[in-house]
């Protein structure tokens, strides 16, 4: 076990190392925050004096190294816009409210997927099986800005039963939740089906029902533990679907989080901060597939006895 | 390790996550308070010089500024100075400040307030859009008593009360007693100004919320505010603040001109502020007074080209297909009433392939057009798309390539000669000279037309004190720009707000001036 994270620890800090670099090169390609802030009418010696004072007329790879020393000691830089605030501090602030908004979304997608899988799998071909196969269509078929605008028009603008957008109360959670999580809902159902159909028709299945175990037992403790499987295995790319939707999420439910913080810094080419939230996106990515990998070592015997 | 250890892992982390998202919650709104939901906060800084003009939608609440602008005749009128005069040549100006102004901490406003507000704008951390040109401008401050502020200049401008020095930029005026009781960092984490509303709390992407000063029993010199509180919520997608509209989550929020019949439908109402910005495609390399910036060989370095362009497009058409009516056709550049005399070209394709034919391109030529989205401004691809269709019926060739306003910007700033035309916004200044100096001079890194004899001229309006022949001049500017149709001026386009049941006398009428501290109540 303690090898397995070790080599993740090794491969993370390469990933991070690259990812560190890619953005900090693609943060460059298009425009830059000097002539956003620039008012109509600067002369091009407002421009380069403005430069200077922002560190950004250096030559790039004396940027990036000075960058990537920084950041070593924790130190992410400084908002080119939002006050001088650090970027970390930034990024920091909102990251509870995405965290929480994916959290609430994966548990939601965790809980329905596996009771629409089970439903449909168990019922075959039956009104559930299709209304589980319905949904697995159209959440992964369905994009997210639309999704969530026509979730807002029906539950909040017709029927007023939620909040259009916002951010503080619980009923603000549910449909950027929904929104978020319905994409990933139908690829749990749809894993969660054709395993737990592979499971109910295994020998062991047919030797639990000789044994005399209720159906209630075969499905849920004896079918659906080995079904879990390949679920958990997805999980960590799941977390990964949801923080990267936060984007659009986030923006069209005017939810506080990294994903907005993200696009307004992308928009305001805040290279520091566009480079914080990254970076930190991906390193929770990379937390998020460790700790698949360790469930997947519980879970999994055979993981066990290879590790 | 146990099997139970699986569901601790299992549930331990999103209900770790909950946890932290139930110690922040941000304060539910009250029934009685102004809820205007805005596209952005910009840099949620909350001082004049910290950031761009975008944050006046919510900080002019706070700050007020020397002089303001009467909505009815467009007149520059006295704020916070009760007057002020210019020597002459332009290079000397003199504000007198109104007596018994009062900052929302108990402070008098003085000339040294005045003074550190100018002297914090053209520091050189400032990250006001018009610093860098005001820092130029300026060459002294002078505070010769409590009431008076004397600025002199290094270039004559016989506009600074109206054009920088005006509520429609960004010169607000703060507390220097303030800043010296608490310093800098506390005055501008929480800031101080004259306006009858108070800074209570900045929710960072999400909310700020002004409260109404408590010392104002005898009224404010300026306002008569109807609501106790203003909340301001940021909300960038546009569906989401109509949607808000609709549900009274919102009671003011900028739309979109394709969003009007839906509001108006479900009885909202639509506040507009008339002609604010000027949809507008502008040429690249056509600086002839920088060589860098100036490219001879594209084609519609021609002005015959440049001419046919404007008359291949039926303005009208757009004007009434994607800005809902909400728009005048444009003879020049940049929305003043004092070009309303001059001619806009009309629809005359006829004429637009004879005058291509002259100017030797009788096949037409491929052109590059590059557009993007803003607020306000999410219609100009879709008028990108337009033009194109007109100008493919005159024979030239278009393709658009959409990109985003910072990439746009920066190759637009770049000082070279740019060989595609791009969709713009306008310049809209109150000050006719600051609009001519950035959209029309080769000193300006945002000049994308001007030739020798429009320098001139713009150097010669600059110089002239007397206002009669300014308006002269001024006209003469621009109908010489539409002349040599030194852009394809489109429209001069309103910036509709959609308004709740809740909100009752309102009206918004000029541009880079934000009055939600003036909206009445329904009923009232």
């Amino acid at each position: 076990m303690l090898r397995v994270i070790a080599t993740r620890m090794i491969e993370a800090s390469i990933a991070l190392l690259l990812m560190s670099l890619a953005i900090f090169l693609f943060t460059r390609l298009t425009g830059d925050p000097v002539a956003l802030m620039l008012g109509d009418g600067a002369t091009a010696a407002d421009r380069a004096a403005l430069a200077q004072e922002m560190g950004l007329d250096r030559p790039l790879p004396v940027q990036y190294l000075e960058y990537l020393g920084n950041v070593l000691t924790g130190d992410f830089g400084m908002s080119l816009t939002a006050g001088g605030q650090p970027a970390l501090t930034l990024v920091l602030d909102r990251l509870p409210a995405s965290l929480a908004l994916a959290g609430v979304a994966l548990v939601f997608t965790l809980v329905l997927g596996v009771l629409f899988g089970v439903a449909a799998s168990v019922r075959r071909n039956s009104g559930v099986d299709i209304a589980a196969r319905l949904i697995a269509l159209v959440g992964q078929s369905v994009p997210s800005f639309w999704l969530g605008i026509m979730l807002m028009y029906v539950f909040a603008v017709q029927l007023g039963w939620l909040p259009t957008s916002g951010y503080g109360r619980w009923d603000h959670y549910v449909l950027p939740a929904l929104t978020m999580g319905l994409f990933t809902l139908a690829a749990v159902t749809r894993l969660v089906r054709s395993s737990m159909l592979e499971a109910l028709g295994s020998e062991y299945i047919k030797l639990a029902r000789i044994k005399g175990l209720s159906e209630a037992v075969v499905i849920w403790k004896h079918a659906l533990a080995n079904s879990l499987i390949p679920v958990i295995t997805f999980m960590g790319t799941f977390f990964a679907v949801m923080i990267t939707g936060a984007v659009i999420v986030e923006t069209v439910f005017a939810w506080p989080g990294i994903g907005r913080l993200a696009y307004e810094s992308i928009l305001s080419r805040d290279f520091p901060v566009v480079q914080a939230v990254v970076l930190i996106i991906t390193a929770l990515f990379i937390i998020a597939n460790l700790i698949v990998d360790i469930l997947y070592v519980i879970v999994d015997p055979r993981m066990r006895s290879k590790s | 390790m146990k099997p139970c250890t699986v569901s601790r892992f299992g549930y331990g982390v999103p209900a770790f996550v909950l946890g932290a998202a139930l110690g922040l919650t941000a304060a539910p709104a009250k029934a009685d308070d102004l809820i205007v939901a805005l596209s952005t906060f910009s840099e949620e800084t909350l001082v004049p010089w910290a950031g761009s003009g975008q944050r006046k939608t919510y900080l002019d609440l706070v700050y007020e500024y020397l002089t303001y602008v009467d909505p009815a005749t467009q007149e520059t009128v006295p704020g916070l100075a009760q007057s002020w005069s210019a020597s002459d040549d332009g290079l000397n100006w003199t504000f007198t400040l109104r007596e018994g102004v009062t900052f929302s901490n108990g402070d008098s406003l003085t000339s040294a307030d005045v003074a550190y507000s100018i002297e914090r704008m053209i520091r050189e951390d400032s990250r006001a859009g018009p610093s860098s040109v005001m820092r130029r401008a300026i060459a002294a401050v002078e505070t010769p008593d409590d009431r008076t502020v004397v600025v002199t200049l290094n270039t004559p401008d016989h506009e600074l009360a109206q054009g920088y020095f005006g509520a429609s930029q960004q010169l607000g005026i703060v507390s220097k007693s303030y800043f010296d009781a608490v310093g800098e960092e506390a005055a501008e984490a929480n800031p101080v100004g004259t306006g009858p509303y108070e800074f209570e709390r900045l929710v960072s992407g999400s909310e700020i919320l002004m409260v109404l000063r408590d010392d104002m029993d005898d009224g404010h010199w300026r306002a008569s505010p109807e609501f106790d509180r203003v909340i301001f919520r940021v909300v960038p997608e546009e569906s989401t603040r109509v949607a808000m509209l609709r549900t009274g989550e919102a009671d003011i929020a900028p739309i979109g001109f394709d969003s009007i019949p839906t509001l108006r439908d479900a009885g909202l109402s639509i506040v507009s502020a008339p002609a604010t910005w000027s949809p507008v495609i502008r040429f690249g390399g056509l600086v002839q007074t920088s060589e860098d910036r100036y490219n001879p060989d594209a084609p519609w370095a021609a002005r015959e080209v440049r001419q046919a362009l404007n008359y291949a497009v039926d303005k009208q058409e757009i004007i009434d297909a994607l800005f809902q009516g909400e728009a005048t056709i444009a003879a020049s550049d940049t929305p003043v009433p004092a070009w309303e005399n001059v001619a806009p070209y009309p629809y005359d394709p006829e004429r637009a392939r004879e005058l291509l034919a002259e100017a030797g391109y009788p096949n037409g030529f491929d052109i590059t057009l590059r557009s993007f989205t803003t607020t306000p401004g999410a219609e100009l691809p879709l008028m990108a798309e337009a033009v194109a269709l007109y100008w493919q019926d005159i024979g030239v060739n278009v393709t658009i390539e959409p990109i985003d306003w910072p990439a746009l910007r920066s190759a637009w700033t770049e000082g070279r000669a740019n060989d595609y035309v791009w969709t713009h916004r306008g310049f809209p200044f109150a000050s006719a000279a600051n609009g001519l100096e950035a959209g029309f001079t080769a000193n300006s890194l945002f000049a994308s037309y001007t030739t020798p004899e429009l320098e001139d001229m713009i150097a010669a309006f600059g110089q002239e004190p007397d206002a009669d022949r300014r308006t002269e001049m001024f006209t003469e500017i621009g109908q010489h720009l539409r002349d040599e149709a030194a852009a394809v001026f489109i429209a001069l386009a309103n910036e509709p707000y959609g308004v709740s049941a809740k909100v009752g006398d309102w009206d918004i009428s000029t541009s880079y001036i934000w009055n939600f501290d003036q909206v009445g109540r329904a009923g009232q």
